[in-house]
């Protein structure tokens, strides 16, 4: 039952980032021909340096010819709905193209090389940062719930409104202003140092650089997490089978991890998945102001280049994360939820 | 529900808002920024910032990356203030030939530590009109500090920097205290005019400043050749000093709190407009969604679905990149992905109601579909979306602010987004300029609190579940 819900879903969700790709593709159409033809005219003005000892009139027509030739291979002379559909289909397969200014670290053109060294950063950094703000997140939200309207509830649900609306790149201003200019005791960005150390003092030199980024995430994430925590534990405190349980003499803190989170877990798992997604959505460009070189510093970098297709390659990478996190949101919930994998009607 | 329940039912709400305190506070400071936006031209000290902060002309009176004027208090040797000085009476003096002279007279009262940056003399001319400024120091020196004549004016605006036209005279100034060895240390090119015009006239101040407190008068004389056609008015001096107003300025010489004021108009509408726009889209579509059910509830739910699977912020960004918008642009992108937001509670909510007797009575009595959504079903509903609409307000204004921060903003508005940005690129966070940095993030994280402060404190009235009390 479960394999069929499951298959169901990632299906689903394969159709869904298809579907985005497709229209990603015609909304952008238009730009990403303009790019691909100031390309393809680059490209014939290269190769038509190297030709010598031919008369001006001959290599004219020859650069006619290779960019006819050219325009047909990349299909630019197809009509635009076809044009549109190769384009989606070549997103699709993660064959980005080439990037117009920006390289990778080994001096690559490859869109699909450069994101490819973009994304275990912010895996990593992203990642990391959301284990330790659920770990503070929930044990809070626990302490909260357990005495609804008090000093710690209040005092902190007070921090939670106050941080609700504070940019996580404006927290991070600071914190560099504070702690690297003024105390000197972090790196202002970067993964490594220059060069970077060998053996165990490459991934201390590593922690090293990513404590400032990691504070700064931390310190404004798990309070919004320990807010719903305590709202859901709050709910499932109330139900009959806790005071049951209490009333068995059921020592506290077994109801409240063997009895409570059991429950909560669905709805929390869910949370913590959700709010690693709102952290790529939301707090994505937070990595510039680190110069952390992930996905988010790669906006950055394109916007400021202006090289559209690292741009389109990031956001097709970024909407197909974005995607497998929901489908992985559902498989979870799914796995976790006996009631879910039935699929009955809502 | 007519308007006397609706009336009835915000008495009820109100009293419960009461007792919240924070919603209160967040009240509180939403009116206080309503007035704020209302009497603006009030509390702008620069008025023109909302056309022109982007124009070079219009602060290049100013001195660039100046602290706060209040830091002062803080330190120990007191920094001249950036001000404006306004003329007494001008005194006209008919001379020999039918020419006429206009003098303004200016008192500056110098009590900092270090002296201005430089004393700017603004006039508008008009004609062929020589101008000379001269000043009178406490000490009774008197300084003829510049001289200018310029041709064929129109109206146009004659500015004379002390600091540049006044290094001779005030080389000469020094050359009464110094003796020549001094002197062959420096050179009129070298000096800055206002060290030497506001020092204690004594041997050894060419290298040493020590301030003259005390009154400057400074008195701006204009001849005109012909004074039937040639004019000289609404002179005004500035002082440019080592801090300025409020929050001091960028290094563009732009002050900070000035857009800072006119950024607040622009940061209420993103978030407001986008919040109600988008949140009454979803509440809609929530209910159409669930009453209609079937076909139209699986195909509504598919798109809606799909909205949902878009990352917000890296998609706005790339379409600011590429259509280089206007803010009505940004906002309508944002309403395009924020409407998703309220949809699914909606939506069970309504599949509730839907079922209940009285939706029942009004089918059987004959009611058509539109009425039973707007009269029976949405008043009930859009009641519990006003807090979610108060809790999507900071979400669009950081929303705008990030697009701002890497530069995307729409470029004809000031946006704090785009101070932010402003101060990346002017390396605010590395040359410590924190007056730059601090009050614009400051004032979205506020914003955002505000709306927080609402919509949670509606949350816990409109939602009894989550009571504490």
């Amino acid at each position: 039952m479960y394999k069929w819900f499951a298959a169901k879903r990632v299906a689903k969700g394969i159709f869904m980032y298809a579907l985005l790709i497709f229209i990603m593709s015609a909304l952008f159409n238009n730009v990403n021909e303009q790019t691909m033809r100031a390309q393809i005219n680059e490209q014939v003005r290269m190769e038509s340096q190297k030709l010598k000892g031919m008369q001006p009139t001959a290599i004219q027509r020859w650069q006619l010819d290779r960019k006819v030739q050219l325009e047909h291979t990349y299909k630019l002379d197809r009509p635009l709905g076809e044009r549109i559909v190769f384009s989606a289909i070549d997103t699709l397969t993660f064959n980005f193209g080439k990037s117009t200014i920006i390289k990778s670290s080994q001096g690559e053109r490859q869109v699909l090389t450069i994101i490819g060294e973009a994304i275990p950063r912010s895996i990593i950094l992203f990642s990391v940062a959301a284990v330790v703000e659920i770990c503070i997140g929930v044990w809070l939200g626990l302490k909260k719930a357990q005495r609804p309207g008090g000093t710690l509830d209040r005092s902190s649900s007070f921090v939670t409104m106050i941080l609700y609306g504070m940019p996580t790149w404006w927290l991070a201003m600071i914190l560099i202003m504070f702690f690297v200019y003024t105390v000197k005791a972090f790196p202002s960005g970067g993964v490594h140092s220059v060069p970077p150390p060998a053996g165990i003092m490459y991934f201390l030199d590593m922690l090293w650089h990513m404590i400032l980024p990691l504070m700064t995430l931390v310190l404004i994430g798990f309070w919004g997490i320990s807010f719903v925590v305590r709202n859901i534990v709050l709910g499932i405190l109330q139900e009959d089978y806790i005071m049951a349980a209490r009333a068995r003499g059921v020592p506290e803190n077994k109801v409240l991890f063997g009895h409570t989170m059991r429950t909560a877990a669905p709805p929390l798992i869910t949370m913590s998945l959700l709010s690693l997604l709102a952290s790529i959505s939301g707090s994505i460009i937070f990595e510039g102001i680190f110069s952390w070189p992930g996905l988010g510093n790669l906006y950055w970098i394109a916007v400021q280049q202006n090289d559209v297709p690292v741009l389109m390659g990031d956001l097709a990478i970024t909407i197909g994360i974005y995607q497998a996190g929901l489908v992985l949101l559902d498989l979870t919930y799914g796995f976790l939820d006996p009631r879910i994998k039935v699929g009955g009607k809502a | 529900m007519s308007a006397k329940d609706f009336g009835f039912w915000l008495r009820d709400f109100w009293n419960d808002f009461k007792r919240e305190r924070s919603g209160l506070v967040g009240l509180a400071i939403l009116v206080l920024s309503v007035l704020v936006v209302a009497f603006e031209p009030l509390l702008l000290p620069w008025g023109e910032v909302n056309t022109k902060w982007r124009s070079i002309d219009y602060w290049q009176d100013n001195s660039a990356s100046a602290p706060p004027a209040w830091t002062n208090a803080f330190r120990g040797e007191k920094l001249a203030v950036t001000t404006r000085l306004q003329p007494g009476k001008p005194e006209e003096l008919e001379l020999d030939g039918g020419v006429k002279t206009v003098r303004y007279d200016f008192s500056y009262k110098f009590s900092a530590d270090k002296p201005p940056l430089d004393i700017i003399v603004h006039g508008l001319a008009t004609g062929d009109v020589p101008v000379s400024v001269t000043m009178e120091r406490p000490d009774g020196q008197v300084l003829e500090l510049a001289q200018r004549f310029e041709q064929g004016l129109q109206d146009s605006d004659l500015r004379i920097s002390l600091d540049n036209e006044g290094r001779e005279s005030a080389f000469g100034f020094v050359k009464q205290f110094e003796s020549e060895e001094a002197l062959a240390s420096i050179t009129p090119d070298a000096i800055r005019s206002t060290d030497i015009i506001f020092n204690e006239g004594r041997a050894g101040m060419a290298t040493e400043f020590k301030a003259l407190k005390g009154e400057y008068k400074l008195s701006v004389t204009a001849m005109l050749l012909d004074p039937a056609q040639f004019k000289y008015e609404k002179p005004y001096v500035a002082v440019s000093g080592a801090v300025s107003g409020v929050l001091g300025t960028d290094n563009m010489k732009r002050d900070i709190f000035s857009g800072l004021v006119a950024g607040l108009k622009w940061a209420l509408l993103i978030g407001l407009l986008t919040s109600i726009v988008s949140v009454l889209i979803g509440v809609f579509y929530g209910i159409i969604s669930a009453y209609y059910g079937g076909v139209v509830d699986t195909v509504m739910q598919f798109v809606f679905q799909l909205f949902n699977g878009i990352p917000v912020l890296p998609v706005l960004i790339v379409v600011s990149a590429i259509f280089k918008p206007s803010i009505w642009f940004i906002i309508s992108v944002m309403v395009i992905f924020f409407w998703v937001g309220p949809v699914m509670t909606v939506r069970s909510m309504a599949l509730q109601i839907k079922e209940e007797t009285y939706i029942e009575a009004a089918k059987a009595l004959g009611a058509n579909n539109r009425r039973i959504i707007f009269k029976h079903m949405a008043p009930i509903l859009l009641p519990y979306s006003f807090a979610s609409m108060a809790l999507s307000v900071p979400s669009a204004i950081v929303y705008e602010s990030s697009v701002s921060l890497l530069g995307l903003g729409d470029a004809t508005i000031v946006t704090w987004g785009q101070i932010l940005h402003d101060a990346m690129q002017g390396s605010a966070i590395l040359n410590g300029v924190w007056w730059w940095i601090i009050p614009p993030g400051l004032c979205i994280a506020i914003l955002g609190m505000t709306f927080a402060f609402l919509g949670f404190a509606m949350d816990k009235i409109l939602q009894p579940k989550l009571r504490t009390r």
